[in-house]
């Protein structure tokens, strides 16, 4: 079961995600961030309640990531829980993602 | 669309002699067991954390190979991970190469010639009935390692796989290769499949030296 809740701060969309980013929820997690990078020129997933990230998730973050890219929109994940950092540090999704450790923005 | 099976397949086949081009016999089938499990996870069948793989839907998805792997998943319960897994199917030592090409063939992409070798030794070609799916798949690899953007899905599994197979360097030179090594590691590395698939790959390779060194 995953939650989203969606504000606006310094100019950035933060879209903060509560609960499990897995196949369930990756389609949902998937368009609310692409719906977000279509309409803002800067998008951060808050990662601070994310308990969990499957390879769909994962996906889903990567796609966004890529539409971001395409648009020239700035993108970052950011503060991961221990055990979704450790995910994304087994997938090297820093090297093609911008992570943040806390929410600076 | 073609499956990714299929895909990797099609890409072994030499575009001028029809013949197939395998350099890493052992890595090559690991590889394509990889790629029936991203095939089940496009069609929204499985997912996958850093080592457990998840059944989300028992249904068939119309791919003979990969439902016959998710129906065999479905029944195993002693099975959970990815590993495990691509080391069960590895083991089944299924045509999933032969599969492929028959479907390929059934699809028009290509077609099946069978000659003798000095009158003795049987002889089979795949030629290209149809060259734009291949000139397809090589498009796409190329573009997901030499450009500098995030390749979509589908295309990030493309280039995992293609690289376990050792069919990379079919699709660019040894110098684009070689200047886009950290990136062609990067993408690999993203999708838990594909670095499972390795670690069995090195795991085989291992043993194999062991092996001789017993041997020797």
């Amino acid at each position: 079961m995953m939650q989203m809740a969606q504000e606006t701060r310094n100019g950035w969309r933060i879209v903060s995600v509560t609960g499990r980013a897995d196949a369930e929820s990756a389609h949902d997690l998937e368009a609310a961030l692409l719906a977000a990078v279509n309409e803002h020129p800067a998008v951060a997933l808050n990662c601070v309640g994310m308990s969990y990230i499957s390879s769909a998730g994962l996906r889903a973050i990567l796609q966004a990531a890529r539409a971001a890219q395409t648009k020239g929109a700035e993108f970052a994940v950011c503060a991961p829980t221990p055990s979704v950092k450790k995910v994304f540090d087994m997938s090297g999704l820093h090297h093609v993602v911008n992570i943040q450790e806390g929410l600076s923005c | 669309m073609l499956t990714m099976l299929e895909e990797v397949v099609l890409l072994t086949v030499d575009e001028r002699t029809g013949h197939l081009r395998s350099t890493r016999e052992f890595g090559t089938a690991y590889a394509l067991v990889g790629a029936l499990f991203f095939d089940l996870a496009l069609a929204g069948k499985i997912d996958t954390d850093t080592e457990t793989i998840h059944i989300l839907d028992r249904s068939p998805s119309g791919n003979a190979a990969a439902d016959r792997v998710l129906a065999q998943i479905g029944r195993r319960s002693d099975l959970k991970t990815v590993r495990d897994w691509i080391e069960e199917i590895f083991l089944q030592r299924a045509d999933l190469e032969g599969e492929a090409l028959g479907s390929l063939i059934a699809r028009g992409v290509l077609r099946h010639e069978k000659s003798k070798l000095l009158w003795v030794i049987d002889v089979e070609r795949f030629p290209l009935v149809d060259n734009q799916p291949q000139q397809h798949v090589k498009l796409r690899l190329a573009h997901a390692i030499l450009s500098g953007q995030i390749p979509p899905t589908r295309d990030i599994m493309l280039v995992s796989v293609a690289e376990a197979c050792g069919l990379l360097g079919f699709v660019l030179s040894d110098s684009e290769l070689e200047n886009r090594k950290q990136r062609i590691q990067v993408l690999c590395g993203l999708e838990t499949i594909s670095r499972k698939v390795r670690e069995a790959i090195l795991g085989l390779d291992r043993s194999v030296r062991t092996a001789m060194t017993r041997v020797v």
